[in-house]
């Protein structure tokens, strides 16, 4: 017994994490059709083709016109959220905050808001809300959307890294795209035309060059608040 | 080991070849997988806890007390703390040492299942790096401890390495948490 104590140590640990591996392919083979599932793309997939899938301007949020009387905040953080899910941007111009909210696939939400003496306040579509903090290079906080919440902690990030967003009429359909760009170089992003998200094509942070259904587009990086096109 | 000292025999190390190379095998395996699988943003977790992330560094932070056990048992054990070292001494260092580990598991398999090796900013492949080198290290140490006739220099240098790979991924992770989100459950 006592010479073979370690190797039971190590086969009980292999035998644990083999029983968690199982449930775990166990639990997400069952949810593994879900089309949705980072879980918060509702808004976006549901939004009528009619209207524009942009935000609905938080009632909540200051207006571009009376920024914060302290110093203006000018920043963009970006990262992972915890677990890894979804990505997330959060561009701050003169203390005017938006962020982007995405898992690369048909999940997105924006939010507008504010970035004031170290806490964000940002709200989006259908009730999507992010509250945090930020200082010492890093943004962190809670988003909520589609009724979950995900916790995230974001470095700053300099260009080319940063949040864009293109919006154009295309053959008569309406298109909008969000992209973040992370420091490591890869870029998460959904296009939405007429309603309907999808993955968006890769955009060039040098120049914000995009090519939607054939149609060349601009994204540019998102600074101060959110227009509907 | 006693009786290897004892005789004042020059043990060779090539008892240790077979468990070196099954320790890499299993950090290679490890870093391996964490950098295919896709992560899936989820896994299996403990209830009670309000998130994945509370139950992790709890996990870990219950492993790195008990690593704080294995070090001082096993200061004892050899003599450091003065000669005669009590008998429960041995009891105590190799269940903590399970202990330790077994909480370990669960921690690793919801990095690797939910969020795979990454390389973001240096906490982040420091601390994926540790978790890998830290399972094959476990397993170089567990594999040589029942071999007879290894350099008297094993067990402490395989020791150390487990537990300093252990007490890094605990400040790259609780630490951080603790540090950047409060203690919280």
């Amino acid at each position: 017994m006592k010479r073979n104590g370690p190797l039971i140590t190590l086969l009980a640990g292999l035998a644990l994490a083999a029983v968690l591996i199982t449930v775990n392919l166990t639990v997400t083979a069952r949810g593994g059709d879900d089309p949705d599932p980072a879980g918060f793309g509702a808004a976006a997939a549901t939004s009528a083709p009619a209207t524009a899938p942009a935000v609905d301007p938080p009632p909540s949020s200051a207006p571009p016109a009376g920024p914060p009387p302290a110093a203006k905040v000018n920043a963009v953080w970006a990262g992972k959220v915890d677990g890894g899910g979804a990505t997330i941007a959060i561009a701050v111009t003169d203390g005017v905050a938006v962020a982007y909210l995405c898992d690369g696939k048909k999940a997105e939400v924006w939010l507008q808001g504010t970035a004031a003496a170290g806490k964000l306040e940002l709200a989006g579509a259908k009730g999507a809300t992010l509250a945090g903090t930020f200082g010492g290079g890093k943004a962190a906080g809670t988003v909520t959307a589609g009724g979950r919440s995900w916790k995230f902690t974001a470095p700053a990030v300099k260009k080319p890294s940063g949040l864009y967003r293109a919006t154009a009429t295309v053959r008569n359909a309406k298109v909008v795209g969000g992209w973040i760009v992370l420091p490591d170089g890869s870029q998460v992003g959904i296009v939405t035309v007429d309603g309907q998200p999808r993955p968006a094509p890769a955009v060039d942070p040098a120049t914000g060059a995009v090519t939607v259904d054939g149609a060349a587009l601009t994204a540019t990086p998102v600074t101060g608040a959110l227009t509907a096109n | 080991m006693a009786a290897d000292e004892g005789t004042r025999r020059i043990a060779p190390a090539t008892g240790l070849y077979v468990p070196l190379l099954l320790g890499a095998v299993v950090t290679v395996s490890l870093g391996v997988y964490g950098s295919v699988h896709t992560p899936t943003g989820v896994s299996v977790n403990i209830a009670g806890f309000s998130g994945p992330m509370e139950v992790k560094v709890w996990l870990a932070s219950g492993a790195a007390l008990l690593a704080l056990v294995q070090l001082t048992t096993a200061l004892a054990m050899w003599g450091k703390f003065g000669p005669h070292p009590p008998g429960w001494l041995g009891p105590l260092h190799r269940w903590s040492g399970r202990g330790a580990f077994l909480l370990a598991v669960p921690v690793a398999v919801h990095c690797l299942y939910a969020l795979g090796f990454a390389t973001y900013d240096m906490r982040t492949l420091a601390h994926s790096l540790l978790g890998c080198f830290f399972f094959g290290a476990f397993t170089v140490k567990m594999l040589s401890l029942p071999k007879r006739g290894l350099p008297g220099w094993t067990l402490p240098l395989l020791g150390g390495a487990v537990f300093t790979a252990l007490i890094g991924l605990w400040l790259t992770s609780s630490l951080w948490f603790f540090t950047t989100f409060g203690v919280r459950f």
